[in-house]
């Protein structure tokens, strides 16, 4: 208790010698953490609305004509000898024409004049949720191609694959900004308890001179480090949140946003910034204290 | 060479005034005690140990029950005469309580109670070695070394400073003073030891009953 006390103590001298350089680093840590985890956040984001969307990928054959019930079985055998799927259907023209007219709602009197038969018919293949890669998709998309009577299948494959190379995109700026924000949070705690240290020498040799043990001296630059990287964090992960809501607020509706149900980093995903902060800002105490605090 | 076969015993509790001209080499030996400088030859033994073989860590413990007031002070001019003092017995993890209890007593003993808050840059030479003493003095140590420790005191204040020696070997402190201010030691029946061009001299008895 008498050490804590102490180190509290020591600390709060510590912050009145050099309080310009720790605020700097807490801001730096504070915006490293901030940028990560805002990348991060719109990884995870695009990562769930990814598997929400594979989840309903769906390839459309279109047939030259319909498939006899006779024949159905074996149509389904062929799709099946490529890979598991979850569902197929046959859809006529006239259930075509059906969601057709459920989709336009009030603008359906449009299709008033038309034939119902006009569109063609189709198959719905539903694949198995395992089926996730692309370049899967796009193999599978080629064999349902070579079946008896398609015309032509379907699976909006500019709009995954661009989906896909956004989230490829991502996953190199959230590891680019991991990077950032280990290198500010070793380099800037390190640099700032260099500086604590360096304006302390003077009263470091008396310490040492009135016999004030390793852990005397060590311990508050120690803690110095690791409250930096608590409160860099926890402030760069409060801003996210406040971030995060005012996006929510502003942008909610009907649209892009809605079709991602944006959700807030998971619990385990927080400790985990929060832990990862703390060792690097300890770390980087460390640094500094073995190279300039020779005791 | 600042000392040249130098052999040296002090008992506990005794206390011994280091005389001699400036560059005799009293501080040096001084510095050799509370372990700041290495010999390069010989042994120096505390409490029948020899302080070479000491581990970082036994020095550190070591130096916690030396009291050293220095020649140059080594205050932290920009913490105040409280702090100063305190940083002693804060090493030592002591209770804040009896930290401020003692703090004010040496203050107090000292002549400097009204400078409790005052940073240590801001008093005169006077006043910052009587503060280098009060820091060697606070933990009640077994052994205080001081280092010309009335070498900026007017007679009142020497006075003062001698008195709380006196009272701290009287409890049984081992305390040795260097020091060329005859007044100091002229009147004492402690053991005095002179050192010339570091070479140990005599040792004489003064003040012996006739």
């Amino acid at each position: 208790m008498r050490y804590i006390s102490f180190i509290l103590g020591q600390l709060a001298r510590n912050s009145r010698h050099g309080w310009t350089s720790q605020v700097m680093t807490l801001f730096t840590v504070t915006l490293s953490v901030l940028i990560f985890s805002f990348f991060f956040l719109i990884y995870v984001n695009m990562q769930k609305a990814s598997t929400r969307l594979g989840n309903e990928l769906r390839l459309v054959i279109y047939l030259e004509h319909e498939v006899a019930d006779a024949f159905r079985h074996e149509f389904k055998k062929k799709i099946t000898d490529f890979d598991k799927v979850d569902k197929i259907l046959f859809i006529s023209r006239e259930e075509a024409f059906a969601r057709l007219h459920k989709q336009l709602g009030r603008d359906s009197d449009v299709l008033e004049d038309l034939d119902p038969s006009f569109l063609p018919y189709s198959v719905e293949v539903y694949p198995s949720s395992d089926l996730k890669s692309l370049s899967r998709i796009k193999e599978f998309s080629d064999y349902l191609e070579t079946l008896p009577g398609a015309v032509k299948v379907q699976y909006g494959q500019e709009w995954i694959e661009r989906f896909g190379y956004f989230i490829s995109l991502l996953r190199i700026i959230v590891l680019l900004s991991g990077a950032l924000l280990i290198l500010t949070s070793v380099f800037m705690v390190s640099y700032t308890i260099r500086l604590t240290l360096e304006a302390r020498q003077e009263e470091l040799e008396i310490l040492r001179f009135l016999g004030a043990t390793d852990r005397y001296i060590r311990g508050p630059v120690v803690v110095e480090g690791f409250l930096l990287g608590l409160l860099g964090a926890g402030g760069g992960l409060l801003a996210l949140f406040f971030l995060f809501q005012w996006i929510k607020n502003h942008f909610s509706g009907p649209g892009l946003m809605n079709l991602f149900e944006l959700s807030f980093l998971p619990m385990t995903n927080i400790g985990t910034i929060l832990l990862v902060s703390l060792l690097l800002c300890t770390c980087g105490s460390l640094i500094s204290i073995r190279k300039y605090l020779k005791v | 060479m600042a000392l040249d076969e130098v052999s040296l015993s002090v008992g506990p509790g005794e206390m011994i005034f280091l005389t001699g001209v400036s560059g005799a080499g009293k501080t040096t030996l001084l510095k050799l005690l509370c372990f700041l400088e290495k010999p390069t030859m010989g042994l120096i033994e505390m409490n029948k140990k020899d302080i070479s073989r000491l581990s970082g860590y036994e020095l550190q413990k070591m130096r916690q029950h030396i009291g050293v007031a220095y020649q140059d002070f080594k205050l932290l001019t920009r913490q105040t005469v409280y702090q100063n003092i305190a940083l002693a017995m804060e090493v030592r993890y002591e209770n804040p309580k009896n930290i401020k209890q003692r703090v004010m007593e040496l203050m107090s003993n000292l002549g400097l109670a009204d400078k409790v808050h005052t940073p240590t840059g801001k008093l005169s030479r006077g006043e910052q070695q009587r503060v280098s003493i009060a820091r060697a003095c606070a933990n009640k140590p077994p052994l205080i070394l001081a280092d010309e420790p009335t070498g900026n005191l007017d007679a009142a204040a020497t006075a003062l400073v001698m008195d709380l020696f006196h009272r701290l070997n009287e409890e049984g402190s081992t305390i040795i003073i260097a020091t060329h201010d005859q007044s100091v030691y002229q009147e004492s029946s402690h053991r005095l030891v002179n050192l010339e061009n570091g070479k140990l001299q005599e040792i004489i008895k003064v003040n012996f009953d006739l």
